[in-house]
């Protein structure tokens, strides 16, 4: 070959090496995490300092990312309460002003005008009883006979409409995706899983919907010998919070925080949340009746599941809602009409508007619901009595 | 007298990216990649109030600690073990088509091809691909401009015939 078409060849190779080193970027979220790793290895001073610098400097064009980070940290250095309020991405309660926190779709969000009819939540006879924390002190469970119900609480609703949101049902591709994104290999396809995935310290798997169970879609990380144990220095929150940042599977959306350290494993349950104009963060529960959103599983100071919704995007549509009367009448409808004194009498007396799935086939649906609770005495026993009811408007579900 | 030193944040979003695909280029391996340009940047944070710009520029300063990290995660592991390990991370071709759409990534193979050639020319090339200027990469590996500039040219030609072969 001639010198010239050496040098044309040299040329050529210089142009693919520049191509390469410009198209080679690490994956999405790891620029976030790495920042937020570095943040939280500073003194917290010197986050102070930094962060307040930046608000001075506010009007500097200033990095997205770092500056989120930035103020995340800042708000976790002196955000006094938010923890025992409960997480640390979006927490709140019920009515805590979050109306207009939904003038725009999230990422992986768009609105739709109606989907039509919806279909109807079927509830299962009831919610199970909830985990220790969640209840009330003594409450042990929910009675299973037949009650008779009185409303003695107060129940006002400020919104007249609610967001249902409907998601398509993941596939393979979907699923091997997400597994992608945090650096895991397809190693096959068991039954009832979209794919199951190894990483050099996990195994995952990740399935689908199921219907009969009204489970959504889910993720489960094994832990595998390699992972290194987790520093539990700050508590197993902490512990929770470091490894889902280290995997990119910190919530996107909002959630409180439950810790449950009365058994091995201690589980932290990052409950999610729907915002709803008006009424504010409510509840996503599953068939038991239980908070849901992502598990973490922490023995002797690993984390040894990981679980939680797989992400999927949603459309969403605002639909009618019942009335808290008519919500309460429905409610209250449940009882039982034996006049028998042996029936027990609860006095529902709190009332919340929650999520429920529903699944659909290729679409299914996150719905709003009412869950209206109680408690009473039976045999020396304390029992909660939980109502549930279809929160959508009867002529807008099928 | 040295420019003023820009704000962490800046030079962290701005050579992310660049830090990455050069350290990428030296392991061959994404999870170790990721691995190495974290201490990188961990380093930096812990050192930048002793950087002094009149020294060496921003990129020149941070990608001297990336080649130390580098070479300590050489060091560390070993290269046997390293390859050991990037082989079992690997999919296998058939079953994993993660792994296949990630081979049809174009220049993949070829940062491969980079991630074994010598040392000196391995750095050579992934340093001035990543934005460094002559000058800035002989006062890394330790030599002049022009030597920068004859090992790069070296390499260039070595990765050539590496890729001939390979298409042979």
């Amino acid at each position: 070959m001639s010198e010239n078409g050496q040098e044309l060849e040299l040329e050529a190779l210089e142009r693919q090496l520049d191509d390469a080193f410009e198209t080679t970027r690490p994956r999405a979220g790891f620029e976030d995490e790495l920042w937020l790793r570095m943040q939280s290895s500073r003194p917290a001073p010197r986050r102070l300092r930094d962060a307040f610098a930046g608000l001075w400097n506010g009007v500097r064009a200033v990095p997205a990312v770092p500056a989120a980070a930035t103020a995340l940290v800042l708000i976790v250095a002196v955000g006094v309460g938010v923890f025992t309020l409960g997480g640390l991405g979006h927490p709140g309660g019920a009515g805590s002003g979050a109306a207009g926190r939904l003038s725009a779709p999230n990422a992986g969000q768009s609105f739709a005008e109606s989907f039509g009819k919806v279909p109807t939540p079927v509830f299962n006879g009831g919610p199970k009883p909830t985990t220790p924390q969640q209840t009330t002190a003594p409450a042990t469970g929910d009675f299973p006979g037949p009650v008779r119900l009185q409303w003695t609480g107060t129940f006002t609703l400020n919104t007249t409409t609610a967001p249902v949101y409907r998601y398509h049902e993941p596939s393979a591709a979907d699923s091997d995706q997400f597994a992608s994104a945090l650096g895991a290999v397809l190693r096959g396809r068991p039954d009832g899983f979209l794919g199951m995935y190894s990483a050099a310290d996990y195994t995952l798997k990740v399935r689908g919907t199921i219907a009969s169970a009204q489970s959504s879609p889910a993720y489960f990380i094994l832990s595998g010998p390699n992972l290194p144990a987790s520093d539990t220095a700050g508590g197993p929150q902490a512990a929770a919070d470091v490894f889902l940042a280290q995997h990119s599977l910190v919530p996107q959306w909002p959630y409180t925080v439950a810790v449950d350290t009365t058994s091995d494993p201690v589980k932290v349950v990052y409950e999610r949340q729907f915002q709803v104009i008006g009424y504010g963060p409510a509840y996503l529960l599953n068939s038991n009746g239980d908070h849901y959103g992502i598990e973490v599983d922490l023995s002797a100071n690993r984390v040894v599941l990981a679980s939680g919704m797989l992400p999927v995007n949603f459309d969403i549509a605002n639909y009618n809602l019942v009335s808290s009367a008519d919500a309460i009448n429905a409610a209250l409808a449940t009882s039982s009409t034996a006049a028998s004194p042996a029936v027990p009498l609860v006095q529902l007396n709190h009332a919340e508007m929650v999520y429920v799935l529903v699944p659909a086939g290729d679409h299914s649906f996150y719905e709003p619901a009412y869950l209206f609770t109680g408690t009473l005495q039976s045999g020396g026993q304390s029992y909660t009595k939980r109502v549930l009811i279809p929160a959508i408007d009867p002529t807008q579900r099928s | 007298m040295g420019i003023e030193r820009p704000p962490f944040e800046d030079m962290y979003r701005e050579y992310l990216g660049r830090v990455y695909a050069y350290v990428r280029a030296q392991v061959g391996s994404s999870a170790d990649a990721e691995d190495v340009t974290a201490q990188v940047f961990m380093n930096a944070y812990q050192a930048y109030e002793r950087f002094e710009t009149r020294h060496a520029t921003p990129a020149a300063w941070l990608f001297r600690i990336a080649r130390n990290a580098t070479l300590d995660h050489f060091r560390a592991q070993g290269r046997r073990d390293r390859l050991q390990r990037t082989i079992e991370r690997e999919p296998q071709a058939e079953d994993d088509p993660a792994g296949r759409a990630e081979e049809r990534i174009q220049y993949r193979a070829l940062l491969a091809r980079v991630a074994e050639l010598p040392e000196r020319q391995r750095d050579a090339i992934s340093l001035r691909h990543s934005g460094l200027s002559f000058d800035e990469v002989g006062t890394l590996l330790g030599c002049s401009e022009d030597a920068a500039k004859m090992l790069y040219h070296r390499a260039l030609k070595a990765l050539r015939e590496t890729v001939q072969k390979e298409s042979v």
